[in-house]
């Protein structure tokens, strides 16, 4: 796909910067990340908590808590306008509509005091010219398409009378409301327990075959990403580590957060009392080191790693492998030294 | 919710029943003889002892409270020791103005207070939110009944808007609020500055709230999300902390009606307690115990039109 180049990517982010202001000083939790999101792939984007994965995505949609966050990007490229320039009621167009979310917390993001078809119908009313009656019907057909039980009878009902998992549904069922061409997905079973979770993605891949959208779906779960996306984004500390197609990525873990990762998931056929987990934790944001983020925690560092931050590199020649680190990037070692040494 | 409504009246009748049992042993173990309080020292022993005849206090103490129990559930409360007057007739005379009165504060309060407070959250350690915040904190610690006073010299002798000591006469709805409007802009205006306060901090609670994001995120105007999504949940702390005034507030109006010269159950129980007129004192005790019971009432029916978690067992 990325080979051609041809076909026009939906989603095109570049460059962007989230910060935060924290004791009068700003510390970026995104740190110049750039992907970009072809017509109806997913992209899974994965990291320990805390690593940025929801601040992209709100940074997208112009979320970011305007108090004491900051948005840069040389480009969000959207419908040919760029999402990081546009005004707050241009902006206002986008959400919900071309570019819609879904929540890590189903059951705080619906509002408790109103009734979910009032919900759903809210998501189509600013965006498209519909009468009550048609409103009331498309938002009827939507929690039907999410496959809530008796969704008629139970459309004046509020979100308290509902599960966490039938609550997840109707966050789906708003955020496809205007049928968006991208749906920003953060953790949507996070908060479920299993077999919920496995009705909730198997819903969400039949959705996404249905339509043509694309989706970004952020999770912390390899196996979610094995069973969903088509290309993966490995995220450490507000940066990109790794960027491959998800077989690509599963047969060829390289960046040590990656390989670490990829040893932490639980599987069927070992015993998960082994389980491995990355020792030491995320840097916060204050106390970022100055080389590789990754640096304290990983077993290959080298003296470089410790002072600078090593780029994305592509490997071989498809262009569709990035990593960045210093070691198993394509970097000649001995020149590094040099030039270190300078 | 009828149900709902009944049960809980029902439910305030062994609640009035204790109160008025108590206040019964209450005026009774009050130190002093109320026929000698009411006849003055001079009187003689035989006019003392009609009148302890007439006000019932020489019979034996269960038979005035058999007594006292049924009269007070047919509507009897006796009549004042002062005026002769029987005390239902006293505190009918007087309810409606103090009753005017709460509802037209809370409306001004409410008025001013849920925007003020609001407009104080989205500007959040702006100018505009430290001049909400010092004034309301003004307005809390300032005490009625100079805020009274300072009123009636800038409306009724500075400006001449409005008369000074409005005649009592209030045929006409002009009248009506002439007599009104000042007293209720004095306590509207503190009723204000406590809801705004509250209404702030909630708000700002709320707007912290994940369904917040959630509407942005569907594209909802941001006017609507404040209103419809912040302030309907907001409003849930905002009628607690109304509800607990509105009973402070029909007590301590009190000085309003001193002020402005109007009528009321502040002005009445003042009075009542100056000249131990303990009949009228048990009949206001009474009164009193039946409008918490009905404000809570009317508080935990408005939680209901709010949030639809509240369910009325
Ligand atoms: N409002 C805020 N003010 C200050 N720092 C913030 C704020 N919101 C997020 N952060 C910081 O930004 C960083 C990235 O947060 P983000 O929510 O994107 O993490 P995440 O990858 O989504 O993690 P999780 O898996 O826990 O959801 C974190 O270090 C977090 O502490
Ligand atoms: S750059 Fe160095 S520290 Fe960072 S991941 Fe690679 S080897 Fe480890
Ligand atoms: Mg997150």
């Amino acid at each position: 796909m990325t080979e051609t180049g041809k076909i026009e990517p939906v989603l095109d982010v570049s460059n962007l910067t989230t910060s935060f202001r924290i004791g009068g000083e700003w510390h970026p939790a995104v740190r110049g990340i750039s992907f970009s999101l072809q017509p109806n792939e997913t992209l899974a984007l994965v990291g320990e908590s805390g690593c940025g994965k929801s601040m992209t995505a709100l940074s997208i949609l112009g979320l970011v808590p305007k108090a004491n966050g900051r948005v840069e990007a040389e480009h969000i490229r959207f419908q040919g306008k760029d999402l990081s320039r546009l005004p707050d009621d241009e902006m206002r167009k986008i959400r919900g509509n071309g570019i819609s979310m879904i929540f890590q917390e189903p059951m705080t993001s619906l509002n408790p005091v109103l009734p979910i078809g009032f919900q759903v119908v809210e998501a189509l009313r600013y965006h498209q010219k519909l009468s009550r009656g048609e409103g009331e019907k498309r938002a009827l057909e939507l929690l039907e398409l999410v496959k809530i039980p008796s969704a008629k009878s139970r459309f004046k009902e509020y979100p308290h009378q509902f599960s966490g998992g039938m609550r997840q549904r109707v966050m789906i069922a708003m955020a496809l409301a205007c049928r968006p061409k991208v749906i920003l997905a953060d953790e949507p079973t996070t908060a479920l327990d299993v077999t919920i979770q496995a009705q909730i993605l198997s819903l969400l891949n039949e959705l996404k075959a249905e339509t043509d959208m694309s989706m970004i779906f952020i999770t912390h779960n390899l196996g979610v990403v094995a069973a969903l996306a088509d290309r993966v984004a490995v995220m450490y500390a507000g940066d990109i580590v790794e960027i491959a197609g998800v077989n690509e990525l599963f047969a060829r873990p390289t960046h040590p957060y990656t390989e670490a990762l990829m040893r932490s998931v639980p599987r069927s056929d070992r015993d998960t009392k082994t389980l491995y987990s990355i020792p030491g934790a995320v840097p916060p944001l204050t106390r970022m080191p100055q080389g590789c983020r990754f640096a304290a925690r990983c077993e290959l560092a080298i003296d470089v790693c410790r002072t600078q931050n090593p780029p994305l590199d592509v490997l071989g020649s498809g262009g569709a492998h990035s990593v960045r680190c210093w070691v198993r990037g394509n970097h000649d070692l001995a020149e590094m030294k040099e030039n270190a040494d300078v | 919710m009828l149900r709902f409504v009944v049960r809980r009246l029902i439910f305030a009748i062994p609640t009035l029943l204790a109160v008025m049992t108590v206040v019964f042993v209450l005026v009774r173990i009050v130190p002093g003889d109320p026929a000698q309080t009411i006849l003055g020292d001079q009187a003689s022993a035989e006019a003392l002892q009609n009148m302890r005849e007439r006000l019932g206090v020489d019979r034996p103490i269960l038979e005035q409270y058999v007594e006292f129990m049924g009269g007070a559930l047919v509507g009897d409360w006796g009549e004042s020791m002062v005026t002769g007057k029987p005390v239902l007739a006293e505190i009918a005379r007087v309810l409606p103005y103090t009753i005017e009165l709460t509802v037209v504060s809370l409306i001004i309060g409410g008025l001013i207070g849920i925007p003020l407070g609001a407009w104080s959250a989205l500007h959040r350690n702006e100018w505009i939110d430290y001049v909400t915040r010092v004034g309301s904190l003004l307005g809390l610690s300032f005490p009625a009944f100079v805020s009274a006073i300072l009123m009636l010299i800038v409306f009724s002798i500075q400006l001449r808007w409005l008369p000074v000591i409005s005649g009592g006469d209030r045929a006409t709805f002009g009248e009506w609020a002439e007599s009104l409007a000042l007293p209720a802009l004095n306590l509207g205006l503190i009723m204000a500055a406590y809801i705004t306060r509250v209404t702030r901090s909630s708000m700002l609670g709320s707007l912290g709230e994940d369904y917040i994001r959630t509407a942005r995120a569907k594209g909802v105007p941001e006017r609507v999300v404040i209103w419809r999504h912040g302030m309907r949940n907001a409003l849930i702390p905002v009628v607690t902390v109304v509800g607990l005034y509105l009973g402070i507030l029909i007590g301590n109006s009190v000085l309003t009606e001193i002020v402005f010269n109007r009528p009321g159950l502040g002005k009445l129980i003042v009075g009542a307690l100056g000249q131990r007129d303990y009949t009228l004192l048990q009949g206001l005790m009474i009164i009193y115990t039946f409008v918490i019971v009905i404000v809570n009432l009317l508080t935990d029916l408005t939680y209901g039109l709010i949030d639809p978690r509240v369910k009325y067992q």
